[in-house]
């Protein structure tokens, strides 16, 4: 009995190494998110290294010299002023891609029939590889800020439009039946019932909407630009300058994260009664 | 008692998931011992998360126990143990994407049977359960009942003296239970197999068993072994029988505290790993 | 039988809307070319795209600007599914670096990687190489993604089951990692060839020597909007082309 005792005592321990090294390795494997900033970490050496010694200097610059140099992106004529532009197109674009989503969307997926005629054609809109039609838009609405927001609604509305559509058409029928048996009207049942159960996709659709706008925005400056930031772009490819494009790059990268994020925190705050 | 007679020796065998101090840390098993004999069923019965199916984890070799020791015949248990020990699961454990043929035929296959022999001794065990007709169905075509006689007839055909079976009649409705039950008698009867058995059911314990190892509430240890002292095959009239119900009275008896216990101790405590399937971490 | 009747009319009438509604619209089209007088430099004569996508079709003009954005495709795909598929059974086969990679590339993922295009120019040049690095970037992250998803979250019985058979590390691979995860594999491996696709399309219209997408821009540029509306159709028609091949091909795989 003593000598079960303690053997038990010994073998409390998973045997895996001396003690501090084992607390270390725990320490680590509790914190993935420790473990992922090594990764990034490890991936800015590489980029640095690779930069330095095995790329040439005319087509990759290294990290280090990116950002201690990003003023000089900022201070190259301009380069602000455009940013402040493809903002605004960015801004003007998303909400012009809510609203008539979000019109569309409702108007699509109220009904049961016009769902079913409509929504094929949506989606047939939605799968078709925009960006063939590109110079088209620079046609029409030529190379300013007009041409660049048209093509960002132009992509931001339909996962706007699938979303609110079968937000609305996916309510449980017992849920619309509960609610006329208590008396509700048309306008009551689409108040209480219908819109609050579509917030959820609204938001979701919002989502992709974002990132469907910062595509078409994007794709739209990069094709052609005189004032946005497509301009500096090319101009720092055609100089061969790795640097100021890298540093405009991360700039254009951090505000998408940025904008990304804040659409799904709201989708987060307002999906909260949802259960997937 | 004769080694040779042991099919599965447990010594003193505690687990606890987690460390002390950590949210997760649980104690499922404290100190357990069995010995189960050649050729008898034992039965595992307890409230939930007693730490009866982590003990059957343990004797099957897919869980290391944080102490104590486990022999499945001769061999210490270490992982694994293909040749020995079969396993039949609670839920389905029949891979969808294969039909019952090959899912039998992919058992052998891990365990290491030559080719040429796979087919005929799947078909055979599919015979053996009967699910002959079905060989070429896929699992999603099946019901509840024949997907765990066709995880009963991969396991069969294995041809292992150890069956290890974790609560597989649970998912089922109480009819099939029945009937599988008393077909797994059946099958007892005519094979040496040793089977332990976890459940949650006193009925199907006694009918079964030959032994029933009554847990405590966790951290489980083991309360009492009652005994059943009727022969195999048993006969579904061994159900309505006055010996039937005085020894599941006394299951009964034994068991209704530690219920009551384990009740109290969940809705005390927060979730934990519990007994049931929280099972093999990553090995 | 009342019910199936009156879907039976309903579906019908959607049928008919949805016909009708693209007859207005090329009614308007021809209307708009020759009755309201647009300019046929905004937009053709619907006729007039006819003839010249005939025209494009017979003589065969397209075909060096389809192959060269067809190779693209094709080496890019190549380049993303072989890598994504090894690096995403590499990273499923521990939940901690699941943990650890999954959102970084997630994260990644969710920037516009379109942004990058600039760097490839400078990098490659304006050649096929850039938009084949674009293009094997971008398809890069849905299909590494989605075989995480798939070998990741097996269910874990499946794999204990197979353990406690014995089952040795290929065995475990090749008969339940595998089946078990392939259809999601099949659904990131749809969704990045049809991102390869549109990227490459991409990069080809806002700075290429060749292919579809250049063709389509140097149309614009020299004002024959009635060919480059033909070329823009049977770009559109070839990659609704792939598309509906690639989804056929994963719900076939995915029947079992």
């Amino acid at each position: 009995m003593a000598h079960a005792l303690h053997m038990q005592q010994a073998q409390a321990v998973p045997p895996v190494g001396p003690p501090l090294k084992r607390r270390i390795k725990r320490w680590l494997l509790a914190r993935p998110g420790l473990a992922r900033l090594g990764v990034v970490l490890m991936l800015f050496a590489v980029w640095e290294i690779a930069a330095r010694f095995l790329v040439d200097k005319m087509f990759l610059s290294p990290p280090s010299q990116v950002f201690s140099q990003i003023q000089t992106v900022f201070e190259t004529p301009g380069v602000i002023a455009a940013l402040r532009i493809t903002a605004w197109e960015l801004a003007i674009a998303f909400a012009l891609s809510v609203m008539i989503g979000l019109a569309v969307g409702l108007a699509v997926g109220l009904h049961r029939f016009s769902h079913r005629s409509f929504m094929p054609i949506v989606l047939l809109l939605y799968g078709t590889p925009q960006v063939t039609i590109l110079p088209l838009f620079i046609l029409y609405f030529g190379i300013g800020p007009a041409s660049k927001i048209a093509f960002g609604v132009s992509h931001g509305i339909f996962p706007i439009i699938v979303t609110v559509a079968a937000g609305v058409q996916n309510i449980k029928p017992i849920l619309l039946t509960s609610a006329k048996s208590m008396g509700a009207n048309q306008w009551q049942i689409f108040r209480w019932a219908i819109f609050p159960h579509m917030i959820p996709s609204f938001f979701a659709g919002m989502r992709l909407g974002m990132t469907g706008v910062l595509l078409g925005v994007l794709l739209a400056e990069l094709y052609v630009s005189t004032a946005g930031i497509g301009y500096f772009t090319t101009l720092f490819t055609q100089s061969f300058n790795p640097t100021k494009l890298l540093g405009l790059i991360s700039v254009l990268a951090i505000m998408a994260i940025g904008l990304n994020e804040i659409v799904r925190r709201a989708e987060l705050r307002y999906s909260r009664w949802r259960k997937d | 008692m004769a080694a040779s007679d042991v099919a599965v020796r447990a010594r003193n065998v505690s687990h606890q998931f987690g460390e002390e101090g950590e949210s997760l840390h649980v104690r499922a098993l404290l100190d357990t011992s069995l010995d189960i004999r050649r050729g008898e069923l034992f039965c595992l019965i307890g409230p939930s998360g007693c730490g009866k199916s982590t003990l059957l984890n343990v004797i099957g070799g897919l869980l290391t126990p944080t102490s104590g020791k486990v022999m499945v015949g001769n061999t210490d248990v270490r992982g694994p143990l293909p040749q020995e020990v079969a396993y039949v699961f609670q839920e389905n454990a029949l891979f969808p994407w294969s039909t019952v043929l090959e899912n039998v035929s992919l058992g052998m296959m891990f365990q290491g049977v030559p080719r040429a022999e796979r087919e005929p001794r799947a078909r055979k065990s599919l015979e053996a359960v009967g699910l002959a007709d079905f060989a070429d169905h896929y699992p999603g075509q099946l019901s509840g009942g024949m997907r765990q006689r066709a995880a009963l007839a991969r396991a069969l055909s294995l041809e292992t003296d150890v069956l290890l079976m974790d609560e597989p009649f649970g998912a089922l409705d109480e009819q099939t239970r029945m009937v599988l039950g008393e077909d797994l008698s059946v099958l007892l009867s005519r094979t040496n197999k040793s089977i332990v058995f976890v459940t949650h059911s006193l009925g199907e314990a006694v009918f079964l068993a030959d032994r029933v190892a009554v847990f405590s509430a966790r951290p489980g240890t083991i309360k009492d072994i009652i005994a059943i002292d009727e022969p195999h095959p048993r006969k579904p009239s061994f159900m309505t029988s006055e010996k039937f119900t005085a020894l599941r009275n006394q299951l009964f008896g034994l068991l209704h505290e530690e219920i009551r216990k384990a009740m109290a101790d969940s809705t005390a405590s927060e979730r934990g790993a519990g007994g049931k399937g929280g099972g093999a971490k990553p090995s | 039988m009342k019910a199936r009747r009156k879907r039976d009319k309903n579906w019908v009438a959607s049928r008919a809307v949805q016909v009708s509604f693209v007859i207005l619209l090329l009614g308007l089209w021809y209307l708009g070319t020759t009755r309201w007088r647009i300019s046929p430099i905004l937009l053709p004569n619907p006729v007039a795209v006819w003839h010249e996508l005939k025209d494009v079709l017979s003589t065969g003009e397209y075909i060096p600007d389809l192959r060269i954005t067809l190779t693209e495709l094709a080496i890019a795909f190549s380049i993303s599914s072989t890598t994504g598929i090894t690096l995403g059974y590499l990273i499923s086969r521990s939940r901690y670096s699941i943990r650890v990679f999954e959102p970084l590339l997630a994260g990644i993922y969710s920037v516009p990687i379109i942004l990058f295009l600039p760097l490839y120019i400078l990098f490659f040049g304006l050649g096929p190489a850039s938009k084949i690095a674009l293009g094997a970037t971008i398809s890069f992250f849905p299909i590494v993604l989605n075989t995480i998803a798939g070998f990741g979250y097996v269910d874990r019985i499946f794999i204990l089951s197979a353990r406690s058979m014995g089952a040795s590390d290929y065995q475990l691979f090749r008969w339940v990692l595998l089946p078990a995860a392939f259809p999601v594999i099949l659904t990131g491996l749809r969704i990045g060839f049809t991102i390869a696709l549109l990227s490459i399309l991409g990069s080809e219209t806002i700075a290429s020597l060749a292919g579809l997408g250049h063709r389509i821009v140097h149309l614009a540029e020299g004002m024959d909007t009635a060919r480059m509306f033909a070329y823009i159709a049977f770009a559109v028609a070839i990659a609704l082309f792939l598309n509906t091949v690639t989804s056929m091909l994963e719900a076939r795989a995915r029947q079992r």
